[in-house]
Formats: structure tokens, sequence, C-alpha cells
């Protein structure tokens, strides 16, 4: 009897585990559905410009920076060398990002020999503190548009989103909450950010059809991936 | 009971085999080596100092001279550049126009932009003379 009444709950279990896994339905589509441009067009190199930081947290910038040229690279693509792009643009009196989002797409074309541009915009970067969680978010929006026709030719997100709370065995009093929150607000370094923003980056890149040093390259059309645009 | 000792004998090896069959699949190797590359510009962007300088300077290295440990066998792109820039820095003509040419070599979609550079780096010289 004692039986039935653990099998009743394990099937119950169960059941709420399955149903719980299909709930959130999300859209796939695939690479060549959604990025048909880059097969048109093929861009070999990528010249990634300064992020944009539109995040509450000035050192943003600077971190991310480090952490945009592998992962494009590993997606087969030739990535210009982000520090000395960096260090030309400074020379050449581009100081702030607004400048270098207006900057023509053929001039940019002429002086580095990109076939296409790399924008990075930093949506977040930062940890909110709340009594019982808290979260660290990374979020950064991303397109590629070509220096020949001016198209955008792939656009993606990457998000993560980590709970950063220490969940201790101990009676969770009032007491220990604190310490746990203030823990958390001395341990979020610069370093996890940039931990965070190199798994979000893998997020925006594996969404990106492969580039001509990728095994892949011109054959992976049919790989599915999770259609942003209608999540959203 | 001794028989299914005699039994077990043969069936723990023979797990003991399948899973390390199962341990040893290596998983696949990057498409480039970049050693500590990313660490270590991390570090330098953080904090520049001779000994961050320094350490870039050394990842960059491992990882040009590391390529048997990737699928490609090539060196990453932008390594050769990156190293050049640290030697421009550091007042290595030289070394910087060798770098930036390798890296040209490798990959010819950087011609222009290591032409610009190895060139400024040349009238900058001439001027000294």
């Amino acid at each position: 009897m004692r039986h039935m009444k653990q099998l009743t709950i394990l099937f119950l279990g169960v059941f709420v585990l399955f149903s719980a896994g299909c709930a959130p339905k999300i859209n796939t589509v695939t690479k060549g559905e959604k990025f048909p441009k880059m097969y048109d067009q093929q861009p070999r190199s990528l010249l990634i410009l300064p992020p944009m930081n539109e995040s509450t947290d000035a050192e943003a910038k600077d971190y991310y920076m480090t952490t945009v040229e592998i992962p494009f690279a590993l997606m087969g693509y030739y990535v210009m060398p982000v520090e000395i792009v960096n260090d030309v643009m400074k020379q050449e009196g581009i100081t702030n990002t607004e400048m270098l989002y207006d900057l023509p797409l053929n001039k940019l074309q002429e002086y580095f020999g990109a076939d296409a541009v790399l924008y990075t915009r930093i949506k977040k970067w930062n940890t909110s503190y709340m009594v019982i969680a808290s979260t660290l978010t990374v979020s950064v929006d991303s397109e590629i548009v070509s220096t020949k026709t001016s198209e955008k030719l792939w656009a993606y997100n990457g998000t993560v989103v980590q709970d950063l709370t220490n969940r201790s065995n101990g009676g969770g009093g009032l007491a220990e909450l604190i310490v746990n929150v203030v823990a958390t607000a001395i341990n979020t370094a610069a370093a996890d950010y940039v931990k965070y923003a190199r798994i979000a980056n893998f997020r925006l890149t594996s969404s990106i059809p492969t580039g001509p040093y990728h095994e892949a390259h011109m054959k992976d059309q049919g790989v599915k991936i999770i259609d942003q645009a209608s999540t959203k | 009971m001794k028989k299914i000792v005699k039994q077990l004998k043969y069936v723990v090896p023979a797990l003991a085999v399948i899973i390390l069959v199962g341990c040893g699949a290596q998983p696949a190797k990057p498409l480039y080596n970049y050693a500590s590359y990313s660490d270590s510009y991390y570090a330098y962007k953080k904090n520049m100092t001779e000994e961050s300088t320094l350490q870039l300077e050394k990842s960059i290295q491992e990882a040009i001279n590391g390529t048997e440990n990737s699928r490609s066998g090539r060196v990453a792109p932008g390594m050769h550049a990156n190293l050049g820039y640290l030697y421009l820095k550091a007042g290595k003509a030289n070394e910087a126009i060798a770098s930036f040419t390798m890296e040209k070599t490798i990959y010819p979609e950087s011609t222009l932009f290591m032409d610009k550079l190895i060139n400024r780096i040349k009238a900058a010289e001439g001027k000294k003379l």
C-alpha cells in the first residue's frame, strides 16, 4: 500500500517534468532561411569595431573588446586584429563610438579592406542585488553589415543571466542572507563578467553561417538555430 | 558463490574497458590554438604593465608555436599582427614588419591593412635617418 503511494508521487513527478519540459515553445529556423545574404555574399573578413556601450558600466567596453576576436575567428572568418584597429581609430581622431558608427562603410572598406563590418552593442553588463537572489546579466546585440552593399547580413543577440546566490545548506536566517548579498557584491569582479561575456558570444556566434576557414563553410544552410525575432 | 565471483572477474574488466573507451573519445580539437591569449589580453587591458605585456607576448608566441593542437594546423587570424604590434610599441621596427608580413602571407585578407602599417613604419623609420 505504501508502495502504491510512492509510485503515484513518482508518476506525478515525472509527468510534471515532462510537461514542464515541453512548455516554452521555441521557434527554430535554419541558418539558410534566416541569413540568406551571408550565403549570397560570402564575406571572408570581418572588421570588428570597438563595441558600443549602452550598459551602466563604463569599463564594459574595454573588457568586452577582449572577448570578441576569438569566437568569430573560430566560426571561420578572418578577423582584423581588434587591438590595432581600436588604436588606429583613436589616432584618426575617432574617439567616441557614435563617431565610429557614423563612419561611411566605403571608407572602412578603403582603409581596412574588410568585406564586412561587425558591430557589437553591449546592452546589459550588470549585477542586480536582491535579498533572495543576485543575478549577473551580460547581453550583447551584434550585426554584420556588408561594406560592399551596405546590407545587413546577419544579426543576433547573446544573453547570459547567471544566478550568483551562494546557496548554503544552513538554516538560512536573515543574517545569512545579508552575508550572502555582501559576498556576492564582493565576488563579482570584472573577470566574472568576461567569463559570462564569452558564453554570450558563443551563443551569438553559433548562429552565424560559417566562414571560408571553417570545414562547414557553405554546407551549414540546414543547421537549426533559435529564431530570436519570433520569440521576442 | 565461487561461480559468481568468477563471472564478476570478467564483467568488471569488461565494464572498465567500455567506460575507458567512452572517455577515450577525445573532444574535437578547436579550429585554432589560442593558448592563453584570451586571458592574457584581458589582463593586459585591465592593467597595462611591463609584466602583463610580457605575458601577452608569451601567450601569442605559444599560440603561434602550438598549431599542431588545432584542426586547421594554421596560426589563428591576427596572431602575427598582434605580435607585430607589440614589437612596434617596443620600438622593434624590423620585427614588427616581419610579423605583419607573416600575417598577410597566411591571411591575404589582411594585405591592404598590413601594407598600410608596414608603410607607416617605413615612413617613420625614414624620418629618423
